[in-house]
């Protein structure tokens, strides 16, 4: 395997790793957040250069990292990294006063650290240590008081453990030995998927984080979609037979949880708790888009993985400074009213949460077309699972709009500012992709499709064994 | 210009327009009312003098449509998003309607909406809906259809919850969007099995020949199937058979919007893409018979409901949905020549109702005057051939507005809220009481 031209994983990592280290020991937001975004944007400019790197060469299998030889990048995992790296700076730059001291921010520093060391990983043992590395935060308490948030620490370590116990089971660290799995191996790294990416019955995990939890460090969390690489990372392996049939039934399990949540959230109107069951939901498209088994699934779930980041970062983020503004929104008696004061912040909800439910002239409407339209290929209902489930969705978003931005002002809100500079032009940057993407869907697609196939190509070579 | 630019720019100008309108202001600009009024004058008469020259070079030409093909929008492995246009005998008028209500409405606006806080709002809206009623008219398959259809939809929500400030309107938008969203489900669904079974979702592989008398290409069980999902997405959007529930309750919107939208443009949708599809509705007895049969149900119920409504704008609903429903019933009976002139008729007369609604009241005593202090009730004629009990049994019907809402929540919003709070008990630490 060729190396890249310059150590840019390791550049990331560490631009990251001495963010992390300066942010923890910096104190007030007005220190910590310009160091914390300097650090940020260089681990972005690395990562930027190894995937454009890597998407140069889309046929090679990968480019090792001159510096540490046991990371790479390759199409799969370049596109993720580079979105996760402009996705940490977008939280660092909009995350309000509050959520932004040394350590808060130290702490997502963190969590993208470990989410970048995982996609970057080389084999198994890196990957296993990124999972682990992610948790941690959450584990010390690194932003704040742990009330209400033993639930996640548990099922965030349950995972880990899951994960650890399987490449102990498999007595190998490199990634194409998957293809020689024992079941209870692969039996443990589906239950470390399941688990991590709240897979019904336990996505009860992440709405309880969503809730109790630092709600944009659990976003940086939610929106690293580990579950979904170790899944795609697995496919492109060339996987034994009663692998596939076990991640058929994953694709299975990750489409009732996506109608499952979708129902549940009729019943909810915190708007914390309804914005995390909208998230789950969409978030099962990807691991349902992967197990199609087919190149239309498999790349409409890659590029539903950049929707659902954007999206729901961007519906996260609006979420969190309305309830900086007001504190109300938490858990709101009766409409909250805030398009008013707030219209601009009530249109970029809007948006997202449309991009997110696949409005047309938005990304989520193409990458939910190829989907449907894979899912369809491989298994009629699941395909008008997914419809349903969309359909659900969208109108538990538009509840959640009309809760938070709809309606009579409560009187105690004189007046609340609209989206501040710091945080309008992040946001649009985001709405901008969407909809661009959404209009030049070739772009999106030309990133994801040669990942698609090498993992198309794979599962085909399986099935003709 | 050859008239395939024109229609791409037809179809363009509003979608840009919002796209530059929305991007300006979210970032932070804004345009004055007057600056806007004349952009939106400008533009609608721009776009009416465009699809008038494309009909003329049609005629002039003596081409009965205009078939443009962009190749794939987006294409992975043998699936392609297709992007095609289709102009013809049937899209054109639908065109013409469009860009001649929505400038008619955009010019009223101005002045109806003047000062109010939601005036740039409310013309970002037009410009959306003018975009995807157009693509929804111009679509040459039923994939980039469904893309309009949506553009429409969420527009007509966001217009019923135009008052936002008002709890009312803001229910009313989302009950809406609910019924859309479900309705909308049955034409995905009729899409993708189009995809599945015969391999194509363009109105060029469904069917041959010219609008009217085109034939249908697809047969079989799979072809009654998928005219059925889309009688029932139709019936969503123009407000049918089970989902006629949500005009009435989109009168909360501003008087402009209620024109365009609901008495004009968005409820015509479902009807277009019936006579779109009247061949595969022909072809099947099963078919046919709906469409019929939730033609003359709906519209004898909007009648009937009609004869009873207090307001003028509820009253105009329900008079739409009836005409709608004879609409429906005069497709299914293969008069699709009778059922697009009737469209343009009703859009035309409904948009002008629509808009002298809040003056209907000095309108109608202005008219008593004239005619000495007296005018003659109608109907009741008819009404007295019914037995007394009949005619209270209907009143009360009429009345309870049929008990739609009544039926609704009772037999489908209760059970699925009783099914979300029971899956409240699959999830493990979650103590607090749900809203059930």
């Amino acid at each position: 395997m060729d190396s890249l031209s310059f150590p840019f994983l390791t550049a990331g990592l560490a631009s990251l790793l001495v963010g992390a280290g300066i942010c923890l020991a910096s104190g007030s937001a007005k220190v910590a957040r310009p160091r914390a975004l300097l650090f940020g944007f260089l681990s972005l400019l690395g990562f930027l250069a190894a995937g454009l790197q890597a998407m140069a060469v889309p046929h090679a299998p990968g480019l090792l990292d001159s510096f540490l030889p046991w990371l790479d990048v390759d199409t799969l995992n370049a596109v993720p990294m580079i979105f996760l790296a402009a996705l940490t700076l977008f939280f660092i730059l909009l995350a309000p006063q509050r959520d932004s001291d040394g350590r808060q921010l130290g702490g997502m520093l963190l969590i993208a650290l470990s989410t970048q060391l995982s996609y970057a990983a080389g084999n198994l043992v890196v990957m296993m240590v990124g999972w682990w590395l992610a948790s941690v935060p959450f584990i010390l308490g690194f932003f704040g008081p742990m009330k209400g948030q033993k639930l996640a620490q548990g099922f965030l370590i349950a995972s880990c453990v899951a994960f650890s116990a399987s490449v102990l089971i498999l007595h190998t660290v490199e990634m194409q030995d998957l293809s020689h799995v024992s079941i209870l191996a692969f039996s443990l790294l589906i239950l470390a998927v399941i688990l991590r990416k709240g897979i019904f019955p336990f996505h009860s995990w992440l709405v309880s984080a969503f809730e109790h939890g630092p709600l944009l460090p659990t976003a940086l969390l939610f929106n690293g979609h580990l579950g979904a690489l170790l899944i795609a990372r697995s496919e492109a392996t060339s996987l034994p037979q009663t692998a596939r049939h076990a991640l058929q039934i994953l694709g299975m399990a990750a489409l009732v949880t996506a109608l499952v949540t979708s129902l549940r959230g009729f019943a909810e109107k915190k708007p914390r708790r309804l914005l995390a069951y909208i998230c789950v939901s969409q978030a099962s498209f990807i691991l349902a888009g992967l197990a199609t088994a087919n190149a239309q699934g498999i790349t409409g779930a890659l590029i539903h993985w950049l929707v659902v980041a954007a999206s729901s970062s961007g519906l996260i983020a609006v979420v969190r400074v309305i309830e900086v503004r007001i504190r109300d929104a938490a858990d709101p008696a009766d409409y909250l009213g805030l398009a008013v004061k707030a219209p601009r912040l009530a249109t970029f909800f809007l948006i997202f949460g449309l991009a997110l439910a696949g409005l047309p002239g938005t990304l989520g409407y193409c990458a939910e077309d190829l989907l449907f339209h894979g899912s369809l290929e491989s298994h009629p209902w699941l395909g008008i699972a997914i419809v349903l489930a969309t359909a659900f969705n969208a109108i538990n978003l538009i509840r959640l709009f009309g809760v938070l931005f709809l309606g009579v002002l409560p009187k105690h809100v004189i007046d609340i500012p609209d989206a501040l500079p710091r945080e309008r032009w992040p946001l649009v940057a985001c709405v901008a992709f969407l909809i661009l993407g959404g209009l030049l869907p070739t772009v999106a697609i030309s990133w994801r499709a040669p990942a698609a196939r090498a993992m198309t190509e794979a599962i085909g070579a399986n099935s003709a064994h | 210009m050859s008239p395939e630019k024109i229609i791409l720019s037809v179809v363009a100008l509003p979608g840009v327009f919002f796209l530059l309108l929305g991007l300006v202001w979210l970032l932070g600009g804004h345009l004055s009312e007057r600056a806007l009024s004349r952009l939106t004058r400008g533009a609608y008469a721009l776009l009416t003098l465009a699809v008038a020259s494309i009909g003329l070079k049609m005629w002039q030409a003596g081409t009965p449509s205009i078939q443009l093909s962009l190749g794939d929008w987006f294409h992975v492995d043998h699936y392609g998003y297709p992007l095609s246009f289709l102009v013809d005998r049937l899209s054109l008028p639908m065109m013409g309607v469009t860009v001649v209500l929505a400038g008619i409405v955009g010019s009223f606006s101005v002045r109806y909406l003047h000062r109010d806080p939601g005036f740039y709002r409310f013309f970002l809206l037009l410009h959306l809906f003018t975009f995807g009623a157009l693509l929804v008219f111009t679509a040459g398959s039923l994939d980039l259809l469904m893309a309009g259809w949506e553009i429409v939809g969420i527009t007509a929500v966001m217009l019923v919850g135009f008052f936002q400030y008002r709890r009312e309107p803001v229910r009313n938008a989302l009950r809406v969007f609910g019924i859309y969203r479900i309705a909308d489900v049955t034409l995905l669904l009729a899409i993708f099995l189009a995809h599945h079974w015969f391999g194509t979702a363009a109105w060029t592989g469904m069917f041959r020949g010219e609008w009217p008398g085109h034939i249908n290409n697809l047969n079989g069980t799979a072809a009654t199937v998928i005219a059925v999902l889309l009688i029932f997405a139709a019936s969503g959007k123009s407000s049918q058979g089970p989902f006629c529930g949500w005009l009435p309750r989109a009168m909360e919107g501003p008087t402009p919007s209620s024109a365009v939208f609901y008495g004009a443009i968005s409820v015509h949708a479902g009807a277009y893409l019936l006579l779109r599809i009247e061949p595969l509705i022909r072809s099947s007895w099963v078919a046919t018979g709906l469409v019929i049969f939730i033609g003359l149900t709906t519209a004898i119920l909007g009648t009937l409901v009609h004869r009873t409504c207090a307001d003028a704008k509820t009253s105009l609903a329900y008079a739409s949905q009836t005409q709608l429903g004879i609409i429906f019933a005069e497709i299914g009976l293969g008069w699709t020549t009778l059922a697009i002139f009737h469209i343009i008729g009703h859009a035309m007369v409904r948009t002008m109702q629509f808009l002298r609604a809040p003056s209907m009241l000095h309108d109608y005593h202005r008219v008593h005057a004239a005619a000495g202090g007296h005018l003659d009730p109608t109907g009741e004629h008819y009404e007295s051939l019914l037995p007394k009990s009949v005619q209270l049994w209907l009143y009360r019907v009429a009345l309870g507005r049929g008990f739609y809402d009544s039926i609704v929540d009772r037999f489908v919003i209760a059970p699925v809220k009783k099914v979300a709070g029971a899956l409240a008990l699959f999830e493990l630490g979650h103590s607090d009481k749900t809203d059930v």
